[in-house]
C-alpha cells in the first residue's frame, strides 16, 4: 500500500527523519519497502495539481494478518505506538438537515452471517466535478486515478480509514430499498467495469427492490453508478465477511481495493465514522446537503475482546524478564486497555481482530519492545544429531558416482510432457492440475530425459564430452493408485572421458556401453551387490540391441545402455549418449549392510591363460559361469583380456582370451592340481558350450 | 736391470697412466685403464715382479716407490671415476627430461552440485547442534501443508503460497514446514528435527524467482524452549555458514504457524552491512522466516502448549550459494551449464 508522508503527518507528529520513521516501522513488522518522492511537476503530469501536496510516499508491505494497517490512520496509529506519541483523529459529525436518511432508504440484511453491519447515508444536490488539487494529489500518490469528486471521496476515505465505501446514484435505486442478500440462482449483473457477471448463490449482493446493484464488497453495478447527471448520492459503508468476499473475488477473478481490504478484515466500529467523513467531504467538495442521520443496520454489535495475559508466561516464552507494568504500557500504546491484575486483563480494540488469545498479546509485547532486546541462548539437545538412513544412502551413492568422475547435476521435477512421453510410462505420470503453463504440467517419471536435456544444452555451448549424474525424486502412480515419490539415481555419458588425452588413443575412454556398464558395476560392487544379472532391456529410450536391464536377487535394479537414435535426435545430440537409471529403494534394500573380513590368502596364486572359441552370439556370461562352476573352490579370478572376431576364425565365431587365477587359502597349489582343474574347465566348455579351446596354455 | 733403469720405467709408467686416466671419457674406458695398470697382469704389477732382479739393499726402497705409485694411480682413478659418474648421470637425466608444463592426463573429475553441497554443509551444522535429519515428502497433503500449520480456510496468507495441485487433497508442498505435524503427531517431545528439500510455488521463473526452490526447516520442542533459544540457534547457524562476523537480524513478520513470528536476515556477505547493490543498500539479506510454534499447531497434534514450547524456522537454501558465490541468477542452479557447475 502507498501513502504520502504528509497525509500521515495529519494524524501523527514526529521529530525523526522520514528514513528513521521508515526504519522504525519496518522493525515493528510494517515494512516500508520503498520511499518514492513526487514533485509537483510529476503530480501535475499524472493528473494532479501544482497547488496540492507532494513529497515522499511510503510503499508499505502489509502482512495478511494486519488489515488494520491498510489505511493512513492505521499506519499513523502504529507510528504513534512506536514513537510513544499521540494519534490525532478528529471525528466527523456530519450534521444533517431533514428529511432524514431513514425516510429515503430502508436497509434489510437478509444474510447477517455475511454482513455484520450496513450503514447508508444520503447527500443531496451534489455537483459532480473534478476534485481539488490536494485530494487528487493524495490519491495519485496512493496509486489511484482521480475520476470525479464523488468517486474520489469514497476512495479517499477508504485509504484514510481503511473502510471501503460505495456511492450509488440514489435515484437509480428502485423502491427506496437496500437488501443485503445472497445472489439468486443464475442471477447476472453488469459491474461498473462494463463486464457482465454471472453470479452464484454463495455470493453476497447488494440489491434494491428489483435487482442486484452491487457485488457486496467487490464492485458496484453499472446501473446505479454515479455519473454527471447524479443529483443525490447514497453512501454505503458496510462490514462484510472476509471469507465470503475472498471466495467471491476469486470466483469472479476480480480483486479490487475494496475486496482486498474486506478479505483482511475491516474494523466494524468505524463503519459510521467513515460514512460521516465521506458525507462531510461531499458537503465541502461537491456542494452537497447532508441528510439528517444515517441508517445503521447492525444486528449484533461486536464487542471488544478481553484476554488474560500471564506476565510470567510471556517472560518464559520470550526468554527475557520485563515487569508486568511495562508490558501494560506497551499494550496501552497499541490502543489496548489493561487492568493491572495478575494475570493482566487486556481489552483489545475491535480494529485488532487478529488478536484473539494470550500468545497474540505476547507477540505484540515482543514486537513493540523489540526482538533485539531478547538475548541469545543455545538450547541443549537431548540427544546427539542423527542423519536419516535414506539421506545416508543418498550420500553414499553420491560419493561413489563422484569418485567415478561424474559431475552432479540437479534438474527440474516439473517438466514438459515431451520429456515424459518418451519414457513409455506416460499413463503413470503425475499431472499438475493447475500448471503455470501447459508445458510445465507433468512431474518427471524418470531422470534420464532431464539428463539428456542437460547434455543437449551443454553440447549447444560446446561441451560435448560429459559424464553427469543425478539423484532425485521421480513420481508416478503405482498399481495401487497411490503416488510413489521415491528417489532414483541416473547417469549419462557422452564423448571422451579424458580430461586431456594428447598422444593417447582417445577412444580408450570414449563413452560406450561398456564404460557405462563399468560405472554401474563399480557402483554395485561398492554397494556389495555381487549377484547381478544383465539381460536385454526393453525401454523406448534405449537402443534395442545395446541396452540391458540389471537384476539382483530377482529384483529389477535398473536399466542401462545406448540412447535410442530417434530419442537422441529429439534432444539434438550428435554423439552417442549412454545412460543408466537405477531404482534407489531397490539399491538400498539390496546393498550389503555389514561387511565381514575374510582372511587374505598367504599362499601364491597360479595363473593360466585360456583361449576359447565360441559362437558369436553366445553370451560371455555363459562362458564365465561355466568356468567358475567347473573351476572349483580354488578359482580366484576370471579376467577377460580380449574378445576377437575375424580371421582366422570362421564367420559367426569369436574368441575370448581369459586369464585365470587359482589360489587356496590353506596351502600352496601344485601345477598338477591346477592342470586338473583346467582340464575340467575345458571339458565343460567343450561339452556344454560347443567351445573350441585354442592352443596349448 | 739397474736401479736407475727400473726407476725410469716406473716414472714413465706413472706418466703414461695418469695421462690416459685424464683422457678417459667414460667409466668403462676407465675400468680398462685400471686393468691395464693395476690388474693382476697389469703393468705396475709386472714391474713389482721385477724387484727380484734388483740388489737386495735396493729392494725395499723400490717396493715403497711402486706402492706409492699404485696409491697415486688409485687416487687418480677414483677422482676421475667420480668426475665421469657425475657427467654421465647428468647426461642420462638430460636425456630423460620432460616438459613439466605439458598438461596432465586424467579422466575428467566431476563436482558436487552447489545446492547439494550447500545442503551437506547445513546438515553438518544442525547435526552438530543435536538435530535429527528426517526425510519428508514433496507431494504433500493439503492438511499438512496448510491446515495443520494454522492456515485458516480461505486466508490471504495463502496468496503467498500459490500451490500446484495434483488432486483435491494433494499438492506440491510449498514449504518444508509441512513436515512438522507429521513428526509431532507420531512422536513426543523433546524434539529437535531438521528436514530439507524441494518446494514448489506457482511463480513465474526469473533471475530471483522460480516455481521450484529448496528449503531447510528446523524445529525444536521441549519444556523450556524460548525465543532467545531461537535467536541463539540461528546466530550459531549463520556464523558457521557465513563466517564469524555475521550478524543476524530478527524483524517481526507473519506466518500463521509461528507467534511471535520473525523474518531472519544476515549482514550482507558482499558489503558486510555497509549497503550495496546486492542488498539493495539495506546491508541485510533475507534468509527466511522463524518464530515460536503457534499454540494451535500444538493443539492440533495433541501436544499441550502449556507444558511445551518450541521454535521453528525455514530458510531458503538457493539463496545461500547465491550469496556465497555472488551468483546473480537463480536459474543457473537447475540449468546445469557445466561452465557454471565447474566454478562453484
Ligand atoms: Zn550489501
Amino acid at each position: 500500500m502507498k501513502l504520502s508522508v504528509e497525509w500521515l503527518k495529519e494524524f501523527v507528529g514526529f521529530d525523526c527523519s522520514i528514513d528513521e520513521l521508515a526504519k522504525s516501522l519496518t522493525m515493528a513488522g510494517l515494512e516500508v519497502e520503498d520511499i518514492v518522492t513526487y514533485s509537483p511537476d510529476e503530480l501535475a503530469r499524472l493528473g494532479g495539481g501544482r497547488e496540492g501536496p507532494s513529497g515522499p510516499v511510503f510503499d508499505v508491505k502489509v502482512t495478511p494478518n494486519r488489515g488494520d494497517w491498510l489505511s493512513v490512520i492505521g499506519v499513523a496509529r502504529e507510528a504513534a505506538a512506536i514513537l510513544a506519541t499521540k494519534l490525532t483523529v478528529s471525528e466527523a459529525t456530519a450534521e444533517g438537515a431533514p428529511p432524514p436518511t431513514s425516510s429515503a432508504i430502508e436497509v434489510t440484511i437478509v444474510a447477517p452471517d455475511l454482513c455484520r453491519r450496513y450503514a447508508a447515508g444520503l447527500v443531496r444536490n451534489v455537483t459532480i466535478k473534478e476534485s481539488p488539487d490536494w485530494l487528487r494529489n493524495r490519491l495519485i500518490m496512493a496509486g489511484m486515478r482521480p475520476i470525479n469528486n464523488i468517486v474520489d471521496i469514497t476512495n479517499y476515505v477508504m485509504i484514510e480509514y481503511g473502510q471501503p465505501l460505495h456511492a450509488f446514484d440514489y435515484h437509480l435505486l428502485r423502491g427506496a430499498e437496500i437488501i443485503v442478500r445472497r445472489a439468486a440462482p443464475e442471477e447476472v449483473m453488469a459491474t461498473i467495469d462494463g463486464q457482465q457477471r454471472e453470479l452464484s448463490s454463495d455470493m453476497l449482493m447488494i440489491a434494491d427492490r428489483d435487482r442486484a446493484v452491487a457485488v457486496a464488497g467487490v464492485m458496484g453495478g453499472a446501473d446505479t453508478e454515479v455519473a454527471e447527471t447524479t443529483r443525490d448520492v447514497l453512501i454505503e459503508s458496510a462490514n462484510f465477511d472476509p471469507v465470503s468476499i475472498r471466495r467471491t473475488s476469486k470466483t469472479l477473478g476480480l480483486t479490487t481495493e475494496s475486496s482486498y481490504r474486506f478479505e483482511r478484515a475491516v474494523d466494524p466500529s468505524i463503519t459510521v465514522a467513515a460514512l460521516k467523513r465521506a458525507a462531510e467531504l461531499m458537503r465541502d467538495l461537491a456542494d452537497g446537503e447532508i441528510a439528517e442521520g444515517v441508517v445503521d443496520a447492525y444486528p449484533a454489535e461486536i464487542q471488544p475482546l478481553t484476554i488474560e495475559l500471564r506476565p510470567e508466561r510471556a517472560n518464559k516464552l520470550l526468554g527475557w524478564n520485563i515487569e508486568p507494568c511495562e508490558m501494560a504500557q506497551l499494550l496501552q500504546l497499541l490502543g489496548m486497555s489493561v487492568r493491572l491484575n495478575n494475570p493482566l486483563q487486556v481489552t483489545v480494540p475491535t480494529f485488532r481482530s487478529d488478536i484473539t488469545e494470550e500468545i497474540d498479546l505476547i507477540e505484540e509485547i515482543a514486537r513493540l519492545h523489540g526482538f533485539d532486546k531478547i538475548e541469545t541462548t543455545l538450547p541443549e539437545s537431548p540427544s546427539q544429531g542423527r542423519e536419516c538412513e535414506v539421506n545416508l544412502f543418498e550420500d553414499r551413492l553420491r560419493q561413489l558416482l563422484l569418485r567415478c568422475g561424474a559431475q552432479e547435476v540437479m534438474t527440474h521435477s516439473i517438466v514438459d510432457s515431451s520429456l515424459v512421453e518418451r519414457t513409455g510410462l506416460a499413463e503413470r505420470v503425475v499431472h499438475i492440475r493447475n500448471p503455470l503453463r501447459e508445458d510445465l504440467s507433468r512431474l518427471r517419471v524418470m531422470l534420464i530425459p532431464g539428463l539428456l536435456e542437460t547434455l543437449s544444452r551443454n553440447a549447444a555451448f560446446g561441451a560435448k564430452d560429459l559424464a553427469i549424474f543425478e539423484i532425485g525424486r521421480v513420481y508416478h502412480y503405482g498399481r495401487d493408485g497411490l503416488i510413489a515419490q521415491n528417489r532414483s539415481v541416473a547417469g549419462a555419458l557422452i564423448g571422451s572421458q579424458w580430461a586431456g588425452a594428447w598422444n593417447l588413443d582417445r577412444s580408450a575412454l570414449e563413452a560406450d556401453f561398456y564404460l557405462c556398464k563399468g560405472v554401474v558395476d563399480a557402483l554395485l560392487d561398492s554397494l556389495e551387490i555381487r549377484e547381478r544379472e544383465y539381460t536385454a532391456a526393453q525401454s523406448p529410450l534405449l537402443h534395442p540391441t545395446r541396452s540391458a536391464v540389471v537384476r539382483s536377487g530377482g529384483a529389477e535394479i535398473g536399466i542401462l545402455g545406448e540412447v535410442e537414435a530417434s530419442v537422441r535426435e529429439s534432444f539434438d545430440l550428435r554423439g552417442r549418449p549412454y545412460v543408466f537409471e537405477l531404482d534407489f529403494e531397490t539399491l538400498r534394500f539390496q546393498a550389503g549392510r555389514r561387511r565381514v573380513y575374510r582372511p587374505v590368502a598367504r599362499y601364491p596364486a597360479i595363473y593360466r591363460d585360456l583361449s576359447v572359441v565360441v559362437d558369436e552370439d553366445r553370451p560371455y556370461a555363459e562362458v564365465r559361469n561355466a568356468i567358475s562352476e567347473a573351476g572349483g573352490e580354488w578359482i580366484e579370478r576370471v579376467e577377460l583380456r580380449e574378445v576377437y572376431t575375424g580371421r582366422p576364425l570362421s564367420p559367426g565365431q569369436k574368441s575370448l582370451l581369459l586369464s585365470l587365477a587359482f589360489r587356496s587359502v590353506e596351502r600352496t597349489l601344485t601345477d598338477q592340481i591346477v592342470n586338473d582343474q583346467m582340464a575340467r574347465i575345458k571339458d565343460r566348455l567343450t561339452a556344454e558350450l560347443s567351445a573350441a579351446i585354442r592352443g596349448a596354455e | 736391470m739397474s736401479e736407475t733403469g727400473v726407476r725410469d720405467s716406473l716414472d714413465e709408467l706413472k706418466t703414461a697412466a695418469k695421462s690416459s686416466i685424464a683422457e678417459a671419457s667414460s667409466l668403462s674406458e676407465l675400468a680398462d685403464i685400471e686393468t691395464t695398470y693395476l690388474g693382476r697382469k697389469g703393468q705396475l704389477t709386472q714391474l713389482l715382479r721385477g724387484v727380484g732382479e734388483l740388489p737386495p739393499e735396493e729392494r725395499p726402497t723400490f717396493g715403497r716407490l711402486v706402492n706409492e705409485a699404485r696409491a697415486g694411480l688409485e687416487q687418480a682413478l677414483a677422482d676421475r671415476r667420480a668426475a665421469l659418474a657425475e657427467t654421465e648421470g647428468a647426461q642420462r637425466l638430460r636425456a630423460e627430461a620432460l616438459d613439466v608444463t605439458l598438461p596432465g592426463r586424467f579422466y575428467t573429475v566431476g563436482r558436487q552440485h552447489p545446492l547439494s553441497a550447500t545442503m551437506d554443509r547445513i546438515k553438518r551444522i544442525f547435526l552438530g547442534l543435536g538435530y535429527e535429519i528426517v526425510d519428508s515428502p514433496e507431494i504433500e497433503r493439503y492438511h499438512y501443508n496448510f491446515e495443520s500449520l494454522n492456515y485458516p480456510e480461505e486466508h490471504p496468507a495463502m496468496d503467498e503460497q500459490m500451490s500446484f495441485y495434483v488432486t483435491d487433497d494433494l499438492l506440491l508442498r510449498t514449504q518444508t514446514t509441512a513436515v512438522q505435524a507429521r513428526i509431532m503427531e507420531s512422536r513426543q517431545p523433546p524434539l529437535r528435527i531438521c528436514t530439507m528439500g524441494r518446494c514448489y510455488r506457482s511463480d513465474e521463473v526469473d533471475a530471483t524467482h522460480s516455481h521450484t526452490f529448496h528449503q531447510v526447516d528446523c524445529f525444536a520442542v521441549d519444556e523450556d524452549i524460548t525465543f532467545a533459544d531461537l535467536k541463539g540457534t540461528l546466530y550459531n547457524f549463520a556464523r558457521e555458514m557465513f563466517g564469524p562476523d555475521t550478524q543476524v537480524r530478527f524483524r517481526p513478520d507473519y506466518f500463521p504457524f509461528v507467534e511471535p513470528g520473525a523474518e531472519v536476515a544476515i549482514t550482507c556477505v558482499i558489503c558486510g552491512g555497509e549497503g550495496c547493490g546486492v542488498c539493495k543498500s539495506t546491508g541485510w539479506l533475507e534468509l527466511g522466516g522463524a518464530g515460536m510454534i503457534h499454540p494451535n499447531v500444538f493443539r492440533q497434534v495433541g501436544i499441550d502448549p502449556e507444558q511445551y514450547s518450541g521454535f521453528a524456522f525455514g530458510l531458503g537454501i538457493d539463496r545461500m550459494p547465491m550469496m556465497m558465490y555472488r551468483i546473480d541468477d537463480l536459474r543457473l542452479f537447475l540449468e546445469n551449464d557445466i561452465r557454471f557447475l565447474r566454478q562453484v
